[in-house]
């Protein structure tokens, strides 16, 4: 059975994370001015369209990219030393600490409630097409799996292989991956509910939207 | 010449021979790398001839514009693309030469890469030529009655020649290196695979042109290795290769030079003469169309001698290499290892002239390439990932081995083999005077191969090292 208040009282012993923000790409960094102890916010609107607080500036073939927040949290260090330096692709340029929010902490604790599926082996997985047709029209809870159904395509060294869904009957309730990003094997792909158990999942989330105390 | 600055845009060992052409021939270079290749040689290689300053950390190898600011950071002069990526990427080959800071494509002009680049327009324009073509569509088909109605009068036409199992090969038009291809033997099941290769070729060519045309069975693959110089009025061949044994996947596996061996084996035609009719029409059409560095023209040879060409790659190919090996330039100082085909090509892309003509180039002996991979013959060619352990050959002067694995013993820090590119570990060439003592040579090779592993599932790696060992018996046989 799921303890539910153990798990908030473990996130709560460790509240944050810390996200590492570097480089998409090679180019010239140039940051904006922000110190250690800053707070910065993440992307936010309805559809995440406005980019969160601008960190630095990435210039690569004259083409000034920039490099936002990806959440909201504080600035740990800045690596000073890189500005106005060409840089290669991955190099870190700052720290971010974030407090995780409901719901992150929701979705961390439905992983210990959901059957996942995951990933068998390293690849980049895509649903079937008529999976992600049902999924762009009505959302990843209007998805029935069972046993058996044709529900990806795995794709590895350019090869495609279809992989069938193996677990109990149920609703997919939460997607784990990126259609086309490579997801290492043992990673959930997608969290089924089954449909006994929907009332257990719902007092998870009013458990958690009650008793998480947002500390940003 | 010119001192030039070349900067490698592509990784493995093509990148290691590109590097090290550049080395021979006098010119810099800077190689690229991203996370997953780390351990890869080429990395360690320019780390070694060049030190770490000639190495740059990318996102990836398909995003043109990391490749062009490394080039500037680098104050690189050229670009050299190698096979696959940027290779026929007209877009790109145009934008290297055409941008504010001019570098070099080491390749044809960005114009021939997107005329030949398109097997169905290289159809139009070979057929234009008159040389000889596959029967089947000369256009994309984007219409699924128009192809289901194809398809029909290609088995109607099949059944008329007296093929009792008659059968439409579906290509993804702007595909290439045996992916986006399926066979139908049955008109029932055109529609399904031809929806499948539309789907994928929409996914990963962003283009659902699909081209249908009769399939040819137990035909012979061979290519002609052209070389022209820029401005495209003088070229010659380096001769033929044979790239019939592929995987399922219609990958190769095994390529010989030259494509057949008339003088120790018989053919149910005239040989020599087929070898003579591609290697004229090759040099011919890229003489025609002003072709101008390094290419090669593939053919289908089917069992009764016609030949009909399928496509012209306007790359340097894995297996430049055989054709290399068994190639000499009168009055050049060549090693023992034949011309270096890709050396050959820097050259003709910074602008040398070729300096020869077809009459200062003879072919000799016979060399064999074997590509190794990491993958099970045994199960449709499925790709085993997992980590070398033991990696090793022996040397003889006969033999060639150009690889991106480092050489290990058991105990030293394994090599994880990447998972986003092709499972290929080593290409192996050897040389003998005739097709037996290359054969011999190529068992011989194979068999004091030391490679082993483990793959992700706890299990031994899985290679086709047998595999080759076992059809290198019948090579060249027709």
């Amino acid at each position: 059975m799921l303890n539910v208040k153990e798990m908030l009282e473990e996130l709560n012993a460790s509240p944050y994370e810390e996200i590492e923000i570097r480089t998409p790409h090679t180019g010239v960094v140039e940051f904006v001015g922000l110190a250690p102890g800053d707070r910065v916010n993440g992307p936010s609107g309805k559809w995440l369209e406005r980019p969160g607080t601008l960190l630095a500036n990435l210039t690569r073939e004259k083409n000034k990219k920039p490099i936002c927040a990806t959440q909201k949290g504080q600035v740990m260090d800045i690596r000073a030393e890189l500005e106005g330096r060409f840089v290669e692709a991955g190099e870190r340029l700052l720290t971010i600490r974030h407090f995780l929010s409901k719901e992150e902490v929701l979705g961390r604790i439905l992983k210990k409630a959901l059957h996942l599926f995951c990933a068998p082996e390293r690849a980049k997985y895509y649903f079937v097409p008529e999976i992600d047709a049902k999924i762009k029209a009505g959302g990843e809870q209007s998805v029935k799996v069972r046993e058996g159904l044709d529900m990806f395509i795995v794709s590895r060294m350019k090869r495609e292989t279809p992989l069938s869904y193996s677990g109990p009957e149920g609703i997919i309730y939460a997607v784990y991956f990126q259609q086309g990003d490579n997801v290492d094997g043992g990673q959930p792909l997608i969290g089924v509910c089954p449909e006994s158990q929907l009332t257990l999942i719902q007092d998870v989330v009013s458990r958690v939207q009650g008793e998480w105390e947002e500390r940003d | 010449m010119a001192r030039h600055t070349l900067l490698i845009a592509n990784r493995g060992e093509i990148a290691m021979r590109i590097l090290r052409a550049c080395v021979t021939l006098g010119h810099d270079f800077v190689c690229v790398y991203t996370t997953a290749d780390a351990q890869s040689g080429h990395v360690r290689l320019a780390r070694e001839l060049g030190g770490p300053d000639r190495l740059f950390r990318i996102n990836s190898y398909q995003d043109p514009s990391e490749i062009l600011a490394v080039a500037d950071a680098s104050q690189a002069t050229a670009v050299h693309p190698g096979y696959g990526f940027f290779a026929e990427d007209f877009r790109f080959a145009r934008r290297v030469v055409e941008r504010q800071r001019p570098l070099i494509f080491i390749g044809p002009s960005w114009t021939l890469v997107r005329d030949l680049g398109d097997k169905i327009n290289t159809k139009r324009i070979a057929r234009a030529h008159s040389v000889p073509t596959i029967p089947g569509s000369d256009r994309p088909i984007y219409d699924e009655m128009e192809a289901v109605e194809l398809a029909q009068t290609i088995f109607a036409f099949q059944q008329d020649q007296g093929i009792a199992e008659g059968c439409v090969l579906v290509k993804a038009s702007a595909g290439g290196g045996g992916m986006g291809i399926e066979e139908v033997y049955d008109l029932d099941k055109f529609r399904s695979v031809y929806r499948r290769i539309r789907n994928y070729a929409k996914r990963n060519l962003s283009d659902e042109g699909v081209l249908i045309e009769q399939r040819i069975f137990d035909f012979n693959h061979l290519e002609v290795q052209v070389l022209a110089e820029r401005g495209g009025k003088n070229a010659v061949h380096l001769g033929t290769r044979n790239c019939s044994v592929q995987s399922l996947g219609r990958q190769k596996r095994i390529e010989v030079a030259p494509g057949f061996d008339p003088a120790s084996l018989t053919y149910a035609f005239d040989a020599a003469g087929v070898l003579d009719a591609i290697t004229r029409h090759s040099v011919n059409m890229s003489l025609q169309v002003g072709y101008d560095n390094v290419g090669t023209w593939e053919w289908i040879v089917t069992p009764r001698g016609e030949p009909f060409l399928m496509e012209v790659n306007t790359r340097i190919q894995v297996e430049n290499g055989v054709s290399g090996v068994t190639s000499r330039i009168q009055g050049r100082a060549d090693g023992a290892d034949g011309v270096d085909v890709i050396a050959e090509q820097i050259r003709l892309g910074l602008g040398e002239p070729l300096g020869y003509t077809q009459q200062n180039v003879s072919t000799t002996g016979v060399g064999i390439e074997y590509r190794i991979l990491a993958e099970d013959p045994l199960d449709r060619f499925t790709p085993c990932l997992g980590r070398i352990e033991a990696f090793g050959w022996v040397a003889e002067p006969w033999l060639q081995v150009f690889t991106q694995v480092p050489t290990l013993q058991l105990g030293d820090e394994p090599y994880e083999i990447p998972m986003d590119f092709d499972p290929n570990l080593a290409l192996g060439i050897v040389w003998g005077q005739s097709l037996d003592e290359a054969r011999a040579r190529g068992v011989e090779f194979l068999g004091g191969l030391v490679l082993q592993g483990t793959d992700t599932r706890g299990e031994p790696l899985r290679t086709n090292v047998d595999f080759l060992k076992n059809r290198t018996q019948t090579l060249l046989h027709f």
